[in-house]
């Protein structure tokens, strides 16, 4: 018997026979999303001057000669402040997300594939977290472990997961409800395997959704607590401090808090086009 | 029983209702154009009932969307020639213009009501949308056969079964006496016994409304049975049109007779393989332990006397390989209290044997099948398994098969899946995993593709693969087939049988459709209301019903008359 492939139910990136309108467009906005982190990633070797050492005039405006960004009240480069501070913010908000991913999932998935009082216990929790208020919460670990960017990181993702949480155990009881869980159970397929194998692939396109489209938000709450002095001590290159110490200059000299501010903008924007293109890429289940 | 020839006073010379003329179509699906329909041409006269057959994927729910004017926008559909309903040409008139024609003139049954209504209404308030008024949509719902119409307004879809759904969308689509009735695969979903009442109502509709009728099937038996004449569609082409009697009694297309061999009747031949004498050597059976027991716990005393109390089968007790007993199992039901599925169900399957169990939905057949399985516990009773060389445990196909394979594994890796407790290197493994696919007829190829990438028969084929890689005492299958089309449903039966020659495995057959169980069973259990009402071989059992219910269900299944006329009754055998 000759195998007929039916054609596929959708298509799955990567299949070139496939390419349909808007599919270009969603690679474009990934592709911004890697070229954020490839800035990122690379800005101590991007930067042409030291952020902290004061290298030129003071508050020269933008596309001045040698600072194509202009510099700060004190002669520090902005481009190369802000490019160090894209840095924080871009790791800092991957890393807020990734440990909401880590810990919410886990606890969704756990919620959702045990389901009984093991669910209602998880999920009550989770409720007890989403009820904090999280911006006080932030404000307050960092007031008790004392100002310091792993603080804060430590404040925001405090109250980040149960989002992760809520999503992904109601992703998950959904796929358990599907009859290829009873299958794979008669099949001789343990707890473990069930849901490491038979669940948790499923879950991940949504995860990966949702959580992409929330790098952006961590981005503009990290730069709002830093923007109120919960970041990174004074020297070191930070959008939100910067912003916020030369807001008087504002009127005069608008590049220098403006900058780091439209840098904020920038990551932000791109965090959440990013997110769209990835869920739009990401064959819909089911 | 065929009243294919039914009143032939419409069938006058009048102006056709609709009318199909050099219709081809292309659509857009999965980003690949394809011509679904090649000039066809079609007419349906006043008070007609014109049958349209094919196999899914012909054609038929395209032909009938284009006549509702309802293509898609999605799949960019490209017409040519003309699609007409009362002189309204359904694919290019402007909308203002279809509109109405669909309101007045036209009325819809679609194959699954429930996605057909509104579940956020009540159905009072969506019948008096059609009819305005909810006296009028009380006398509707007598008129379609709804008991307690009145009682009926105030609850949403969800609350009602299969069939009375079918009959509230039966009921909305006649409700403004439309000219047709365009009934895409109405009773596929349904019980045969509600089948049979919803083929009387159409007729009845057409009767006393005087209106024509669309009736789409894949079921030449319901064809014949309900209309005046027979459109035959094959990948797009009509390849026969003519009276019913005359296209289902002499079929002129290859496709046609090809569609009518697929058909399962009740006086087929059945499988010579299967006589009476079971086949499979007796073997030491180490009795297994009891699975999914309730409160019972093993059952105590002779397994073989229960089987000779509860059947009053003349067979000699020979080592059962399934002995269910006592079973029941409750479900408490928030409003209803408690509703009892299973209510005292006392059954054997002999080694190497098939037992098919016949029931509507809700008789408690599938409940029966998932205790066996272990998916659901028992109230109380037991079920106990035999453990022996050919095989352990149970094992289970599903009645959608798609959505029983996890859709990001591989075919292989869900193969390779059961493998694991046999510990066999990577190399023996692969080889087991192709040798059963072989076993299934399926290529090798197979192993890397995912369950989407695989048309329906072919799931259901990797489903069984995977039931049978490693040999189960039991094979459990739930109504495996009734989703599929007749020849691919044949052949996946007919693999079923093959598989159970080759392997002696025991079978435990759930199924709504009695020439199936036929075909399957060796013997026959006929479940209702959560008890086995009858059990008996499955010749002997056809041929002499005893029970009130069988008979029932035996007379709504629709036959051929002349195809299906039986001979001298098999009973007996040769034992």
């Amino acid at each position: 018997m000759s195998v007929a492939y039916a054609p596929r139910a959708r298509i799955r990136p990567g299949s070139i026979g496939g390419v349909a309108l808007g599919r270009p467009v969603s690679w474009l906005l990934v592709a911004l999303l890697v070229l954020v982190t490839v800035v990122a990633l690379a800005a101590p070797l991007l930067a042409p001057f030291d952020p902290v050492q004061p290298v030129g005039g003071l508050n020269l405006p933008p596309l001045s000669p040698g600072h194509l960004l202009g510099t700060d009240q004190i002669g520090r480069d902005l481009l190369s402040r802000t490019l160090l501070g894209i840095r924080v913010s871009w790791f800092s908000a991957l890393a807020v997300v990734a440990s909401g991913l880590l810990v919410g999932g886990v606890i969704g998935l756990v919620a959702g594939a045990a389901g009984g009082w093991v669910d209602t216990v998880l999920m009550r929790i989770t409720d007890l977290f989403l009820a904090l208020p999280g911006a006080l919460v932030a404000i307050a670990v960092v007031a008790a472990l004392g100002p310091g960017l792993l603080h804060t990181l430590i404040g925001v993702s405090i109250f980040w997961w149960p989002y992760y949480a809520r999503i992904i155990r109601g992703e998950t009881k959904a796929l358990a409800a599907r009859p290829h869980l009873e299958a794979a159970r008669l099949a001789g397929a343990g707890r473990i395997r069930l849901v490491t194998r038979h669940l948790l692939p499923g879950v991940v396109p949504t995860a990966v959704v949702s959580a992409s489209l929330d790098v952006g938000n961590v981005v503009l709450l990290l730069a709002g607590l830093s923007f109120l002095g919960l970041g990174q001590a004074a020297p070191a290159p930070e959008l939100g401090a910067d912003t916020a110490r030369a807001l008087s200059q504002l009127l005069r000299q608008w590049w220098v808090p403006g900058v780091p501010g439209i840098a904020v903008l920038v990551l932000s924007l791109v965090a959440n086009l990013g997110g769209d293109g990835i869920r739009n890429l990401l064959p819909a289940r089911r | 029983m065929s009243t294919g020839a039914a009143p032939t006073a419409s069938a006058g010379p009048a102006e056709p209702v609709a009318r199909v003329e050099n219709f081809s179509l292309s659509l857009v699906r999965h980003g690949v154009r394809r011509e679904v329909l090649h000039g066809v041409d079609l007419s349906v006269a006043p008070g007609e009932i014109l049958g349209l057959v094919g196999e899914s994927g012909s054609g038929k729910s395209v032909l009938a969307l284009s006549l509702l004017g309802l293509l898609p926008d999605a799949s960019r559909p490209e017409a040519e020639g003309r699609v007409s309903v009362t002189g309204v040409d359904m694919l290019r008139a402007d909308e203002r213009d279809r509109r109405p024609v669909r309101r007045t003139a036209l009325g819809a049954v679609f194959q699954d009501p429930m996605t057909s209504l509104n579940p956020t209404m009540r159905i009072g308030r969506q019948l008096r949308e059609v009819t305005g008024a909810d006296d009028t949509s009380v006398g509707l719902l007598d008129r379609v056969g709804v008991r307690d119409a009145a009682l009926r307004l105030s609850v949403y879809p969800h609350e009602l079964s299969g069939g009375l759904r079918q009959r509230v969308m039966a009921a909305m689509a006649v409700a403004r006496r439309p000219r047709l009735i365009v009934a895409d695969e109405p009773t596929t979903a349904l019980d045969v016994t509600v089948q049979a009442q919803l083929l009387t109502l159409l007729r009845e509709l057409r009767d006393d409304f005087g209106c024509s009728v669309l009736m789409i099937t894949h079921d030449l038996g319901v064809a014949d049975q309900i209309a005046d004449r027979l459109a035959v569609l094959y990948r797009g082409d009509l390849v026969e049109l003519g009276p019913a009697r005359e296209v289902v009694r002499h079929p002129r297309h290859a496709y046609t007779r090809a569609l009518l061999g697929a058909r399962l009747s009740l006086t087929g031949e059945r499988d010579p393989r299967f006589a009476r004498t079971v086949t499979v050597a007796d073997e030491p059976d180490g009795t297994g332990g009891p699975v999914g027991g309730g409160a019972g716990g093993p059952v105590g005393g002779g397994a073989g006397e229960m089987a000779g109390d509860t059947t009053g089968e003349p067979r000699p007790a020979r080592s059962p390989a399934v002995t269910i007993s006592g079973l029941r199992r409750e479900f408490r039901v928030r409003r209803a209290g408690v509703i009892t599925a299973l209510d005292g169900v006392d059954l054997t399957v002999d080694r190497g044997a098939a037992l098919a169990i016949v029931g509507e939905s809700g008789s408690g057949k599938s409940t029966l099948l998932r205790i066996v399985a272990g998916l659901e516990t028992a109230t109380a009773g037991s079920v106990r398994i035999a453990e022996s060389t050919s095989g352990h445990g149970a094992q289970m196909v599903f009645q959608d098969a798609g959505s029983s394979l996890t859709p990001w594994l591989s075919v292989g890796e869900m193969l390779g899946e059961r493998l694991r407790a046999e510990r066999l290197d990577r190399a023996a493994s692969r080889r087991r995993v192709v040798e059963t696919l072989a076993l299934v007829g399926l290529d090798p190829d197979v192993v890397g593709a995912r369950p989407a990438e695989l048309s329906g028969g072919q799931r259901q084929r990797v489903a069984l693969a995977r039931a049978t890689i490693v040999p189960p005492a039991v094979l459990l299958c739930d109504e495996p087939t009734s989703a599929l089309d007749a020849s691919l449903a044949r052949s996946v039966l007919g693999l079923i049988r093959d598989i159970r020659a080759e392997l002696g495995t025991t079978v435990l057959f759930v199924t709504h459709d009695l020439a199936v169980a036929r075909l399957m069973g060796d013997r026959i259990a006929v479940m209702r209301a959560g008890r086995v009402v009858e059990l008996g071989e499955a010749e002997a059992l056809l041929a002499d019903p005893q029970d009130p219910y069988t008979r029932q269900l035996l007379d709504a299944v629709p036959t051929i008359a002349e195809l299906d006329e039986r001979p001298a009754p098999l009973e007996g055998g040769t034992a």
